[in-house]
C-alpha cells in the first residue's frame, strides 16, 4: 500500500478545539504521525495522519466532529537536493495538478505529503515508481 | 372547471355580494352576541357605519385569546338546538379551542372543500383516499365532506397504519390523495422499499395536502415522489376547518372562496391595513357563519394577497402558502424576517442540512446575525476553499433574497442545542438584554 489515509478534520474557531482533538486521540492511544493545520478567520482543517485511521474516524465519529478520509501519498526527502522540485515537475509535465503538499519528519528522513485529484492518484504513484522515485509505504515514528 | 360560478364572476359582482354578507355578518353579531356589542359600544360603531368594504377597518380584532376567554361555548351565537357539529382544536398550552357548526355552517364547509376537489381536478369518477385524521381534528371530516359532495368514492382511511394504506391504496386504486404533506412523504418512502418502480402500482394523479406549514422544497418532494399534482389547501378550524383557500392547476398561490370569507393583511405590530403585494398578518371575517360568526380574526398567519386575474379564470384573489407565524417574525435592522423564509434558503443550498440555528444579538447598537449550520458529511471537504465558497454562497443569497447580512458560521455536527430531539431553531439575544 502506497497510499496513505489522511483524516481531514474540521475545526471550529474556538478556544480549545484543538486540543480538545488531540487529546481525544491520544487518550484512544493513536499516535499522531504527522499534522498540518490550515485556517481561515473563522474555522480550518486538520490534516492528520495516524497509525490507526479507521479507529480514529470511529472515535471522532463519535465525539460529534466532522471529518472525512483522504487518501495521499508521501514521498521520501532525499539527500540530494532538488528532489520536491523533480516530483513536482514530473507531476507538471503529466498534466497531474498537486491540490495541497506539506513536510513531516520522521526520525530518519523527512518526507513530503502530497495531494492529487483522488481519481489521478493510482496513476500518479504509478508514474514516480516508474521514475524511480521512492514512495513511502507507511510513516514510520 | 369551476365548481360553482360565483369563483369566476366579475370582481365588482363578487365585492357586492361580499359586502352585503358583511352587512348582515355584523347585525348579526350585533344583535346577539353581547361580546360583540360591548365592542362595538366601546369603538361607538353600529352596523350601520358599514356602508363600504373598507368600513370593515372601523371593526374590533377577534383573537385566540378571546375564544378561549369564553370556553367553550360563550361565543356562539345560535342555541344548542341549532347547533349541528362541535369540533375542537388540541391546546397545546391551556385550554382547547372550540368551535361550532349550524346545518347552514355546514352546507357551506362542504361547498367550499367541494370546491377544493374541483380545484384539484376530482370529479364524481374519482377514489379519494383520505388519511387526514378523522376526530375532533377539522381535517377528517372536512375532507370527507368535500369529497362526498362532488360524488367521488371515498376511502375513510384517516391517520396511521401506513402498511395498510399502501394496501388499499393500490388495490382500489386511489386517484386522489388527502394528507398532511408529512405524511404522504413517509407513506412515498415505505412504498419505495418495494423497489424503484413502485409508482407503477398506483393511480394517483392529484394530492390535496394541508394542515401543516410547507416549504416550496417539501411541495416539490411530495409531488415528485408521488407523481403528482401538489394541491395545497390552507384553513382554520376557528373560521372553517380545512376550506378557506386552495391553489388551482395554473398558480401556486391559493384561490381564497372570498364569498365566504372576507380576508385583510395587516401590519401585527399596529394593526394597520396593508396593500395587496405586502406581507402581513392574515386576518379572516367568516360572511356566512351562523354558529359562532368571528369579526376580523387575526390568524397569526403571515402571507400577502393579489387579485390580479389567474389563467385558471376564476377571479377570486390568491394568497401565497404561509410564510411564517407572527409570532416568530424577527426584526434584523429594520427587516422584518421570517426563520421560514432563512430556512428557504438554507434548504436550497446544495448539502446542508436543516440542522442550523439563527443568533440574533446586538453588535453596539447594530442587529447582528448569525446562522450556524452544522458541517454534514456532505458539506465536509478537504478543502478550506470549498467550505469557505459554501458559506458565501448562503450569505449571498440571504442577501439577495431577503435584505439581511448574515454571518454563516460553521459548527461541528450535533453541537447545536436540541429540544426534545429538534434543533433550537431561533435564539434572540437581545431580549435577554
Ligand atoms: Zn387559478
Amino acid at each position: 500500500m502506497s497510499k496513505i489515509q489522511q483524516l481531514s478534520i474540521f475545526l471550529e474557531n474556538r478556544p480549545g478545539q484543538l486540543t480538545d482533538i488531540t487529546t481525544l486521540l491520544s487518550q484512544n492511544q493513536l499516535s499522531i504521525k504527522s499534522i498540518n493545520l490550515i485556517d481561515s478567520s473563522d474555522y480550518g482543517i486538520l490534516r492528520v495522519i495516524v497509525d490507526d485511521s479507521q479507529k480514529a474516524k470511529e472515535i471522532l465519529d463519535d465525539a460529534g466532529i466532522s471529518l472525512k478520509i483522504v487518501e495521499v501519498f508521501a514521498v521520501e526527502i532525499d539527500n540530494h537536493l532538488g528532489s520536491f522540485n523533480e516530483v513536482a515537475s514530473l507531476l507538471s509535465t503529466h498534466g497531474i495538478n498537486i491540490q495541497y503538499t506539506y513536510t513531516i519528519n520522521t526520525t530518519q528522513n523527512g518526507a513530503f505529503i502530497f495531494k492529487v485529484e483522488p481519481t489521478l492518484l493510482d496513476k500518479t504513484i504509478e508514474l514516480l515508481k516508474q521514475n524511480g522515485i521512492k514512495i513511502l509505504e507507511d510513516i514510520r515514528s | 372547471m369551476v365548481y360553482n360560478e360565483i369563483e369566476s364572476a366579475k370582481r365588482e359582482e363578487l365585492e357586492e355580494l361580499e359586502l352585503k354578507r358583511l352587512q348582515s355578518t355584523v347585525e348579526r353579531v350585533y344583535s346577539l352576541s353581547t361580546f360583540y356589542k360591548e365592542k362595538f359600544d366601546e369603538l361607538g360603531i353600529t352596523p350601520k357605519d358599514i356602508t363600504s368594504l373598507e368600513d370593515i377597518k372601523k371593526l374590533p380584532f377577534t383573537t385566540k385569546k378571546d375564544l378561549r376567554a369564553h370556553y367553550p361555548f360563550g361565543l356562539f351565537t345560535v342555541p344548542m338546538s341549532e347547533v349541528a357539529r362541535i369540533h375542537s382544536s388540541s391546546g397545546t398550552t391551556g385550554k382547547p379551542t372550540v368551535v361550532g357548526y349550524t346545518k347552514s355552517d355546514m352546507d357551506v364547509w362542504d361547498e367550499v372543500m367541494a370546491r377544493v376537489f374541483t380545484l384539484a381536478g376530482a370529479t364524481s369518477k374519482d377514489i379519494v383516499h383520505n388519511a387526514y385524521g378523522y376526530g375532533l381534528f377539522t381535517g377528517g371530516l372536512g375532507f370527507h365532506n368535500g369529497a362526498e359532495k362532488i360524488g367521488a368514492a371515498i376511502v375513510p382511511a384517516s391517520a396511521g397504519m401506513t402498511d395498510r394504506q399502501l394496501m388499499l391504496m393500490r388495490d382500489f386504486g386511489a386517484s386522489i390523495l388527502a394528507s398532511t404533506p408529512t405524511f404522504a412523504l413517509h407513506m412515498a418512502e415505505v412504498a419505495q422499499k418495494a423497489g424503484s418502480d413502485y409508482l407503477s402500482h398506483y393511480k394517483l394523479k392529484a394530492g390535496i395536502f394541508g394542515a401543516e406549514p410547507t416549504s416550496k422544497g417539501l411541495k416539490k418532494e411530495v409531488s415528485n415522489a408521488w407523481g403528482i399534482d401538489y394541491h395545497e389547501v390552507y384553513g382554520l378550524s376557528e373560521i372553517i376547518g380545512p376550506g378557506v383557500a386552495a391553489n388551482c392547476k395554473e398558480s401556486d398561490l391559493l384561490h381564497v372562496f372570498e364569498d365566504h370569507f372576507f380576508v385583510e393583511i395587516i401590519n401585527p405590530q399596529t394593526g394597520e391595513s396593508l396593500p395587496d403585494g405586502q406581507r402581513g398578518e392574515l386576518v379572516i371575517t367568516p360572511l356566512t357563519k351562523q354558529a359562532l360568526p368571528l369579526i376580523r380574526y387575526r390568524t397569526g398567519d403571515i402571507t400577502s394577497i393579489t387579485k390580479e386575474p389567474c389563467k385558471c379564470g376564476r377571479t377570486l384573489l390568491r394568497m401565497e402558502s404561509i410564510v411564517g407565524r407572527v409570532d416568530d417574525m424577527l426584526i434584523i435592522s429594520g427587516v422584518n424576517v421570517y426563520p421560514s423564509q432563512i430556512e428557504h434558503v438554507i434548504a436550497n443550498t446544495e448539502g446542508v442540512t436543516l440542522n442550523y440555528q439563527i443568533i440574533v444579538d446586538k453588535h453596539g447598537h447594530l442587529d447582528k446575525l448569525e446562522i450556524h449550520i452544522e458541517v454534514s458529511d456532505e458539506i465536509m471537504t478537504d478543502s478550506l476553499g470549498q467550505m469557505g465558497a459554501l458559506k458565501k454562497e448562503i450569505q449571498h443569497a440571504l442577501l439577495n433574497n431577503l435584505y439581511i447580512n448574515a454571518h454563516v458560521v460553521l459548527v461541528q455536527p450535533r453541537s447545536i442545542e436540541r429540544s426534545m430531539g429538534k434543533a433550537v431553531r431561533i435564539i434572540d439575544k437581545r431580549k435577554e438584554q
